[in-house]
């Protein structure tokens, strides 16, 4: 485990940012001031322990309005209850809701962390919104994650595997087989629980697993369709709670290999579980290993050393797969701020656009001072997401997307300006409203005296690796064509405004 | 999973047996048309556009072209009683103890008139059951992989640098297929504002996209500039120098013919998702968009439950979609080297999937499983069987899949030297592979 062995024992404001934006969606040069001077250990226990009050965070998320892209421009005194409208029978505009609910959620939650676990491990859980055909079981799944983020991973592989929209998404609804029949299952969720999910490909099973591990877990289900009407909303019908259990005309029993163990499928209470949890116990060495990866690729380092992910499946083997555990021990790690770890990493297009929405966009409190532009309309912006790469809470496929590199392409190059465009520019959707409110103004806390300092100060918000001094001087120099003034006019805020906008088109920005 | 350098890594060390290929033992310059139409005239081929169909999600093609006779037709059955009576009775006869799923709409008519080569059995002798894995195969194509793909690699090897939009995806992802050593295929989703933000445009303000541009080249010609912050530099100056060739050629189109999901189209209920690809690939080809290569997808083919309900639909798109688009094409005139060139003789489609699927159906589908149908339409094309013949379902492997009887390889040298006119297959595949006699 030498690769996280040397602990960092103090930090600078940079160094702060770098945790922000790795661990959660980053934080304004203000803040990230005000944490480098308390150490590097308590505050990461702080922010991994998910500590802060919740309160303001949770009465505007019961009255935030995001999903009626009309009504965000003022806010009125006493909002309507929870408009997020995530219903989950009724599916046509449930996935945009959703997604906007999420996206919400990750500008806003004081606790960055509960929602940047959510994104990794939706990441690896990839399960498609389309198929499932319940916003609200989509929206379940994704609070499972929120619930047991930093759990142990073996506890959330076997809750992933009982979770209805999991259920749906891979068959395991429609794995039947009846007990003593020679009926075939269904191996759709056996394969990719391993493949995609705990091991890799190929990685420690064969096809015989696949097939017994699928015999394991037939007849899983959840419990049937019951739409109730919200008593306290009559507009908004609900579906059931998507409750596990097993329907034992289609469990196949008996006793079967698995992993090289021999398991009892039909014992009651149990029906096939221990063979999920097996899959961490018969190849705890592989799983570590497979973990690792994932956790180095999406937090750290995707071009990790051979020696990092031996150490860092040594420390997910030591620490027994609690994720809080091992997500201390990486964060707090020297390894992880050194300086050849920061910017080495394409960030992800929701979190890239969460991120820099949360640096030029008002905050929680101003946001919900009803005087001001109030919230981005992310269910507007939803849309945008598939092209520019991710669309969240409905991949394509059980793999869900390639990270890293797999997020830079020419297409995604021209959403991402699209993006970039409606938040540094103001894009306005309609009348006056902005789809992401901001004000120039408030992205200055103190005055600028040159194009320079104004540089300095976008990049300090937003993040960029280091733009080339080249770079830098011919945007200003083409944006600042005859002296410098600072003042509220039209002008000014047009060059501040293509200033941000040039700053996270380049190559730089993409990188966090 | 994540980078293409940690790709590079994983793939050498996982594609070892595929890699110590050298040759194979399938395909043949002979054709095997067994009881076909006889073949048409071939038309020169003037301007090759080669439109690949990515089936994803593993075509359960045993559903598509079963076997209607003979001992394949016993063990079909045999292995198939839910599915099989399905299809049993709704079949065209294609010859050779095989049949069309009357689904796949349209096909039946193009196979009467010659102009598909079936190319059933096409695999690799060391398959993956994994769609991921198994897509990476196909896509590298390579005897040796080195984490591009064989399509990338023809790219960097026939374009010049102003060949911009020569590769293209309709796909807002780039698979290994189509990434290259020194460039990606170009993405279009769609025709529409395929350019940077109006406003940066607008000749009121500062020309932005000129600072984009600048700052692109210095990126792309510092030395210092890190792998990273190059890579972001290549595309986004991609779909800079893209936008800037596209949106003086493209030009708006009404299909002359309905496609699927198009009112007026004879089925109701059709998914659009490949027809609005091929509705977009025929507006560029109609606008004059240098393409030489497009690839599309259709996905939903991963048919592990509800096949019954689900193949018929897939089909249907399949099918109607190849179809829609050949007949849209027989309207377009196109010019090339100062010759009007009907675009119905310059475009041959191909459709391949990442793997078949189970002999064996399961309780509501089928899994994963390895050999492939593909299939090249289109008029140049001579029609019939070709490859090494179906697969023996009477002989399995130990898994219960088929063997495959055709190597891909061959299918793409076929490509490559007897479509595209690139001679050197053996410069991007990495070995030398026979080529099939459809051309």
């Amino acid at each position: 485990m030498a690769t996280f062995d040397s602990q960092q024992n103090s930090w600078t404001a940079a160094d702060v940012m770098h945790f922000a934006r790795r661990a959660g969606f980053g934080v304004t040069p203000e803040i990230a001031a005000t944490l480098a001077a308390q150490s590097p250990s308590s505050t990461i226990d702080a922010w991994i322990n998910q500590t802060a009050d919740m309160t303001a965070f949770n009465t505007a998320l019961a009255k935030a309005d995001v999903v009626s892209t009309g009504v965000n421009q003022s806010i009125p005194a006493d909002p309507a209850p929870h408009p997020f409208r995530l219903e989950g029978w009724r599916r046509q505009g449930g996935i945009p809701n959703a997604q906007g609910h999420f996206a919400w959620r990750m500008q806003f939650n004081p606790n960055p962390l509960q929602e940047k676990l959510a994104l990794f491990y939706h990441q690896l859980f990839a399960t498609g919104a389309e198929k499932v055909d319940n916003t609200a079981f989509t929206v379940k799944q994704i609070d499972l994650f929120r619930a047991m983020g930093t759990a142990k991973f073996g506890d959330l592989l076997l809750a992933v595997s009982k979770d209805p929209a999991m259920m749906i998404w891979l068959d395991t609804i429609l794995d039947r087989v009846r007990p003593g029949s020679s009926d075939v299952p269904n191996e759709n969720y056996a394969r990719e629980v391993m493949e995609l999910y705990s091991l890799g490909v190929d990685n420690g099973y064969n096809q015989q697993d696949i097939t017994n591990l699928a015999k394991a877990i037939s007849g899983w289900t959840y419990t049937p369709l019951d739409i109730q009407t919200d008593p306290n909303n009559p507009q908004v019908q609900r579906g059931n709670d998507g409750t596990f259990h097993v329907n034992m005309t289609y469990h196949a029993t008996g006793t079967i290999q698995f992993l090289g163990g021999t398991f009892d499928i039909g014992a009651p209470t149990t029906y096939g579980e221990g063979c999920i949890t097996a899959i961490l116990t018969q190849r705890g060495s592989n799983c570590a290993a497979f973990l690792a990866k994932r956790l180095l690729t999406f937090f750290v380092n995707p071009n990790f050393s051979s020696a990092a992910l031996t150490d860092l499946q040594a420390l997910v083997l030591a620490q027994n797969f609690d994720m809080k555990a091992i997500l201390k021990a990486v964060f707090k790690s020297a390894y992880f701020f050194d300086i050849s770890n920061h910017y080495n990493l394409y960030e992800g297009p929701v979190a890239w656009i969460v991120r820099m929405s949360r640096m030029l966009c008002p905050s929680l409190a101003a946001a919900t001072v009803p005087t001001l532009p109030s919230f981005p309309a992310w269910r507007a912006v939803a849309p945008y997401f598939h092209n520019s790469g991710q669309n969240i809470l409905d991949p394509a496929g059980p793999n869900g997307w390639a990270e890293h590199t797999g997020w830079i392409n020419s297409n995604t190059a021209r959403y991402r300006g699209k993006l970039a465009a409606s938040l540094a520019l103001g894009e306005v959707l309609t009348g006056s409203q902005q789809l992401f409110p901001s004000t120039v103004a408030s992205w200055f806390p103190t005055t600028p005296s040159s194009p320079q300092a104004v540089y300095d100060r976008l990049a300090a918000l937003l993040q960029p690796a280091t733009v080339p001094a080249p770079v830098q001087a011919t945007w200003l120099n083409g944006l600042w064509t005859s002296g410098f003034s600072w003042d509220n006019s039209t002008a000014t805020q047009v060059k501040v405004r293509e200033l941000a906008f040039l700053i996270l088109c380049s190559p730089h920005a993409q990188l966090h | 999973m994540s980078s293409r350098r940690q790709f590079i890594r994983t793939t050498l060390a996982g594609s070892a047996a595929l890699a110590g290929l050298t040759a194979c033992s399938g395909g043949s310059g002979t054709s095997t048309n067994g009881g076909g139409p006889p073949p048409p005239p071939t038309p020169a081929i003037t301007g090759p556009i080669l439109v690949l169909v990515q089936i994803q999600g593993g075509n359960d093609w045993l559903s598509m072209t079963p076997p209607n006779s003979g001992a394949n037709g016993g063990a079909y059955a045999n292995n198939r009683p839910v599915l099989s009576a399905i299809t049993a009775n709704n079949l065209t006869d294609l010859g050779s103890g095989v049949g069309l799923n009357k689904d796949c709409t349209g096909l039946d008519l193009l196979h009467a008139a010659g102009k598909i080569a079936w190319m059933p059995g096409v695999g690799m002798p060391n398959p993956n059951l994994s769609h991921f894995t198994s897509t990476d195969y196909w896509g590298e194509g390579a005897a040796v992989p080195d984490g591009t793909g064989w399509l990338g690699r023809w790219g960097d090897a026939a374009f010049s640098a102003s060949d911009i939009l020569r590769g293209v995806t309709t796909t807002s992802d780039i698979i290994l297929m189509n990434h290259g050593r020194k460039r990606d295929f170009v993405a279009v989703t769609s025709s529409a504002d395929f350019n940077y933000p109006t406003y940066l445009r607008s000749s009121a303000q500062v020309p932005d996209s000129n600072f984009l541009k600048s700052g692109y080249a210095y990126n792309l010609n510092n030395p210092g500039t890190t792998i990273d912050v190059a890579a972001a530099a290549s595309e986004g100056k991609l779909f800079y120098d893209a936008a800037s060739q596209f949106s003086t050629l493209i030009t708006t189109r009404t299909p002359s013919v309905p496609y699927p999901g198009d009112t007026g189209y004879a089925i109701a209920n059709v998914s659009n998702q490949l027809s609005t690809q091929l509705k977009l690939v025929a507006q560029m080809i109609a606008s004059g968009i240098p393409g030489q290569v497009y690839t599309v997808r259709l996905g939903g083919f991963d048919t592990h439950s509800n096949q019954v309900n689900d193949y018929p639909k897939l089909m249907r798109a399949l099918g109607g979609s190849i179809k829609a688009f050949y007949d849209d094409l027989a309207t377009i005139t196109t010019t090339v080297n100062s010759q009007s060139v009907k675009a119905q003789d310059r475009v041959m489609v191909v459709g391949w999937s990442e793997f078949g699927r189970r002999i064996k159906e399961n309780n509501g589908g089928t899994d994963h499983g390895t050999a492939i149908l593909s299939f090249a339409l289109g008029n140049m094309v001579k029609g019939g069987f070709y490859g090494q013949g179906y697969p023996d379902l009477t002989k399995p492997d130990t898994n219960g899949n088929m063997v495959f009887t055709t190597d891909f390889r061959s299918l793409y040298a076929t490509l490559l030297e007897k479509f595209l006119g690139y001679s050197d297959s053996k410069g991007i595949l990495g070995a030398t592979y026979p080529t099939l006699g459809f051309l």
